[in-house]
């Protein structure tokens, strides 16, 4: 299918330029780090703390990451009308769009690999116990940042107070996938399994991310095309 | 305790009345400002003729 | 011609309100357990129904912009959702007062409380977004494709009720329920109220979408004024 071989090309050329460069990954996860950190001080946590809302901190950790990167998402194409050219380009809009979350999905799941671990070590816990559902969840709930990040970075790109507006617009709307994120990241952190009044929870975040991705692609040629 | 009761209920219902209002006063407040605005350009139009 | 209408609904409105806030105070039977104070009831859930109607209306609005492009569409998107929002304030904020004297708390973080109030900051940053934008085209297509992504939002609010155990109460109305745990009398004072609070949700859209066009004269104008210089 054209549609995905032009999303991978844009994913490659994006990935490819932010590893080479290094700028944003770098800023990212010494901002997290230093999230994490600031945590501690705020809570001062005990294990039994940790257990309540481990995963909820996880979270917004990683949603601050997040609105970092997907920003630098479409901004980065800005200078020198990149971005006219790519939406001239023979690629659809969608598969722009599909490329770009695609790139800032590997991104932010690479910080995210950092920052569990960084998390276990400051915080003391074993966060391998679930490691299958874990993974899971925190792709599900990554591409859901990736996705509606992506296109609200796409929405926003000309606009004065982008770095402002991005977040403010993207985190009200991502609330639903934020919150079975962190339900069930809570659980999984604890070594337990899913226990069965919490399937609504994960059924809430496959559905999130069927309708907002099937959204997201289906608009990205309205909002692209000038 | 009824006495808190009924006071909170004049609260509430004075608060839904008094948001419609203010949606009513601001609605009020950008109309008089598009007028004059209206009036200022039909002026401008009329002197540039 | 518009004027005329924006006259005569308010001629109708007014009395209506007046009539019921009569009603509603003095001659609907009171709750047993509540006392007085679920009176707030009628102001809080007709104003809910006001709302979604806006936030439905201006979603049905985005979506034709983007099939027709034209501008009178996106006219009513951004005033059905100010609308929309200005009822969802009365709605949060009488839900507010109303749980502290039953629940005994200002807010709790159930499921309904919480999505009404994320729906609310969602169109709130439709309004915002439409600041940004100067393009009144680019404005449009823009704030259209963020109306039809809040409505999927809210959409999602509206289930989530169903999935969850709320702190809220459930659904009341018959016709919901199938028979009802309401009393007529209140049943049909909630009715009338939310047929009120609708009219003047009509006039409040009427005098804002005339707004609209009148702004987009005044864009006209200044074109035209500026042209020449």
């Amino acid at each position: 299918m054209t549609m995905l071989r032009h999303a991978a090309v844009i994913a490659t050329k994006d990935l490819r330029s932010e590893l080479r460069t290094k700028e944003s990954i770098n800023s990212t996860l010494s901002f997290s780090v230093v999230i994490l950190l600031l945590f501690a001080f705020a809570f001062d946590p005990s294990p039994d703390m940790i257990a309540e809302f481990g995963g909820g901190l996880l979270w917004i950790v990683f949603v601050f990451a997040g609105a970092l990167i997907v920003n630098r998402s479409f901004a980065r194409e800005l200078p020198n009308d990149c971005i006219d050219v790519l939406v001239s380009s023979p690629a659809s809009g969608a598969s722009l769009f599909l490329g770009k979350a695609l790139a800032s999905f590997v991104l932010l799941a690479g910080v995210e690999c950092i920052c569990l671990p960084a998390f276990g070590i400051l915080y003391n816990v074993t966060w391998w116990r679930s490691l299958g559902g874990l993974i899971g969840v925190l792709a599900l709930g990554t591409w859901s940042m990736a996705c509606v990040g992506t296109f609200f970075s796409a929405l926003t790109v000309n606009l004065r107070l982008r770095e402002l507006m991005l977040p403010m617009l993207m985190y009200p709307i991502l609330i639903p996938s934020l919150l079975s994120a962190m339900m069930l990241t809570n659980t999984l952190l604890t070594g337990q399994p899913i226990p069965s009044d919490f399937t609504v929870w994960l059924r809430l975040l496959i559905g999130f991310n069927i309708i907002f991705t099937t959204l997201s692609v289906y608009l990205a040629e309205t909002v692209l095309v000038r | 305790m009824d006495e808190r009761n009924i006071t909170f209920m004049f609260y509430g219902l004075a608060v839904a009345w008094g948001l419609l209002a203010l949606y009513a006063v601001l609605l009020g407040l950008r109309e008089r400002d598009l007028t004059k605005q209206l009036d200022t350009l039909k002026r401008m139009v009329e002197e540039k003729k | 011609m518009r004027t005329k209408i924006i006259l005569a609904l308010g001629a109708i409105t007014l009395p209506f309100l007046l009539r019921n806030l009569h009603m509603i105070i003095f001659l609907v039977p009171d709750d047993l357990e509540q006392g007085p104070v679920y009176r707030i009831f009628y102001y809080h859930l007709p104003p809910y129904f006001v709302a979604a109607m806006g936030y439905f209306t201006a979603m049905v609005a985005s979506i034709l912009y983007l099939v027709k492009k034209d501008q009178k569409y996106d006219a009513i998107a951004v005033s059905a959702t100010e609308i929309g929002l200005a009822f969802a304030a009365v709605n949060l904020i009488t839900g507010m007062i109303w749980g502290r004297i039953s629940w005994g708390i200002w807010w709790a973080w159930d499921a309904r409380l919480t999505w009404a109030l994320i729906g609310w900051l969602v169109y709130f940053g439709y309004l915002v977004l439409r600041r940004a934008i100067d393009d009144p085209t680019e404005r449009a297509k823009i704030s259209a494709v963020l109306s039809i992504f809040a409505s999927a939002s809210v959409a999602i609010t509206y289930k989530a009720i169903e999935w969850w155990r709320t702190q809220h109460p459930g659904p009341v109305l018959s016709i919901r329920t199938g028979g009802g745990t309401l009393d007529p009398a209140m049943e049909n004072m909630l009715y009338e109220n939310t047929l009120a609070l609708l009219l003047l949700g009509a006039i409040f859209l009427l005098v804002r979408l005339r707004q609209e066009e009148v702004q987009r004269e005044i864009d006209g104008l200044r074109r035209f004024v500026h042209a020449g210089n």
